[in-house]
């Protein structure tokens, strides 16, 4: 079995499968196990303090209850709590390998960090390369399991979030999780279409507690677009030319215009009926919500999460009126 | 088109008629003798309208307070919280503000933001932030709500968070001999800090107040120094009513009266 190597957020895992190891996304350790709340309290108990995202903090957990050794720390460009945490793992014995998305994105800039980061893999453009395209099938797969969601109506958005978010370190496995993904678009595909009262978008990090995606189908409204689940999965790498241009063409982590400029696109193509803004209690991503709100034009409602793995009474009685109104407004045009 | 507007509240039913967008008429009964007057028992509560002089609607909604007494046969139904919003969004024109409703017996504030509910906080629990809290220390000091609502400067300190021991407060005050004014102005100030924490996180530009004490002058003077604007809704004990009759409008438009069908 390949060794493991744990990853803090979305990176250019190509190097590392060109490496011969195997990448697992720590939040996606943290977030699917039966003991989330076990994770954040390890954290806690080795000093995290309550004022710090839980996400950090399940990391470390994921990090230190399942004996990983050596991950790929983002300490640039997704968030300066990361920054810090890789030298607490450190502090632990861990093995750091820090990644940048460059403060200003620009193609020199991109091609400077990766390059930088294939050598400390000792891997070259080729080998990369290769990788690049031998995922390329399963990208596709990905592109159409979100066209299944938005343009047919078939997959939910809870299915449309899993199988996105899982491309980032798709499942430590790729071959596996292609077959995984290719059994379920057999299935979604066999369904009639299930047209939603309602078509949301969800924008922000992935959300703690994964029942919103469930809760929101229960008054007739569906997420027919997850922002940050399907850029982990790089839909447009097919057009670019390299590896450094797939990565420089990531809106996430760079200014939060180019990030804008997508989600409008999206909210064009897809006829959203309203945004979902997802934060992150104690996360500096909380003020993009300003800045959000005031740029995009559809109706908007901010929720955040903390450490609970299920939606709280008064998020769902927000979630349930700011529906209900959306609804009104939806039908009475 | 003539819609009829009910808000079920609990101590008060308030009633408004809107004709092409204008209000007609308002009223309001006392809640038992509402039910007891113009109600009967059948699959429902039925409304008796000949009774109540109303009649020639195209449509009728309701709204009430909590869960209760909602059941109007007849009625489109629809959220508390939602009424009071429409209401606010077509006799402000606005589509984005904090609105505080308080009531006599429960509080709630929204934020609204591009014409859409996006937050909600709910007092239904405790009575020392709502008007039932005014009402009796007015009748503590004698003298009328309306009298005491213009009283702000000055105002004593009543510390305790709790209606009870507030009124114990109170009389130790009056005993002390301090002038009337700044008892009244006292009570009201207490029912602004008491407001406080639940507005913390309803922090904005304009502030849109409803409720029977929105009529308070000087509650709404002190919230004018946490907001650019205040502003008070003509008839604010209506809001929840009239908010029906927008619906109801709104309702004309077939394809939103099918969601209610259903
Ligand atoms: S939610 Fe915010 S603070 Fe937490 S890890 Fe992500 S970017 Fe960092």
């Amino acid at each position: 079995m390949k060794e493991k190597i744990g990853i803090t957020t979305t990176v250019p895992v190509e190097a590392i499968i060109a490496a011969g190891f195997a990448p697992v996304d720590l939040n996606n350790i943290f977030v699917t196990s039966n003991d989330c709340q076990g994770y954040i309290e390890a954290a806690e108990r080795d000093g995290f303090p309550k004022s710090m995202c839980a996400w950090i903090k399940g990391l470390y957990g994921a990090c230190m209850i399942n004996g990983i050794k050596k991950i790929v720390g983002v300490v640039q460009g997704d968030c300066s709590n990361t920054a810090s945490l890789t030298e607490v793992l450190r502090l632990r014995g861990i093995d750091v390998i820090p990644f940048s998305y460059p403060h200003e994105r620009s193609a020199e800039n991109v091609k400077n960090e990766l390059d930088r980061f294939m050598k400390l893999w000792g891997v070259d453009l080729k080998s990369v390369e290769a990788v690049r395209a031998s995922l390329q099938g399963i990208r596709g797969k990905a592109i159409l399991l979100d066209e299944l969601t938005w343009r047919e109506s078939k997959a939910s958005g809870f299915e449309n979030h899993l199988y996105q978010v899982s491309m980032s370190d798709f499942n430590s496995d790729p071959e596996v999780f292609e077959g995984e993904l290719d059994s379920k678009l057999c299935e979604i595909e066999d369904r009639e279409a299930d047209e939603p009262r309602l078509r949301l978008g969800y924008i922000g990090v992935p959300p703690m507690m994964a029942d919103l995606y469930e809760f929101a189908e229960q008054q007739g409204a569906r997420m027919v677009y997850n922002e940050v689940q399907r850029e982990f999965a790089f839909p447009r790498a097919g057009y670019a030319k390299n590896i450094y241009e797939q990565y420089a063409d990531y809106t996430y982590p760079y200014d939060i215009d180019f990030r804008l400029k997508e989600i409008k696109k999206q909210i064009e193509e897809r006829k959203l009926d309203g945004l979902v803004h997802y934060t992150q209690a104690f996360c500096h991503r909380a003020l993009d919500d300003i800045i959000i709100k005031s740029r995009i034009d559809i109706p908007i409602i901010n929720i955040e999460g903390d450490k609970s793995d299920r939606l709280d009474a008064r998020t769902r009685l927000r979630l349930e009126a700011f529906l209900d109104m959306l609804c009104d407004r939806k039908e009475a045009l | 088109m003539r819609a009829l507007g009910i808000d079920l509240g609990s101590r008060q039913v308030k009633l408004a008629v809107m004709k092409d967008g204008k209000l007609e008429d308002m009223r309001s009964y006392s809640t038992m003798s509402f039910y007891r007057n113009y109600c009967s028992y059948r699959e429902g509560i039925r409304l008796d309208t000949k009774a109540l002089g109303l009649s020639d609607f195209d449509m009728a909604v309701s709204t009430g307070y909590g869960k209760n007494n909602t059941n109007m046969a007849d009625f489109v139904q629809i959220n508390e919280i939602k009424a009071h919003v429409y209401g606010a969004l077509a006799q402000t024109g606005l589509e984005d503000f904090m609105l505080l409703d308080v009531g006599g017996q429960d509080v709630k504030v929204t934020r609204v933001e591009k014409g859409m509910i996006t937050d909600i906080e709910l007092n239904e629990k405790c009575a020392a932030s709502c008007g039932r809290y005014l009402e009796n220390m007015a009748n503590v000091l004698e003298i009328s709500l309306d009298e005491m609502a213009n009283c702000s400067s000055n105002p004593i300190e009543l510390s305790s968070t709790c209606a009870v021991f507030a009124e114990s407060e109170l009389i130790g005050k009056i005993a002390e001999g301090i002038e009337l004014e700044r008892l009244c102005a006292g009570v009201n100030h207490s029912m602004y800090k008491r407001l406080q924490p639940m507005l913390a996180n309803f922090k904005g530009r304009v502030l849109v107040v409803s409720g029977g004490v929105a009529n308070n002058a000087a509650l709404t003077g002190y919230l004018a120094n946490d907001y650019d604007t205040v502003i008070k809704l003509d008839n604010p004990q209506f809001n929840g009513a009239i908010g029906c009759c927008h619906y109801a409008a709104r309702l004309a438009s077939k394809k939103v009266l099918e969601r209610h069908v259903e």
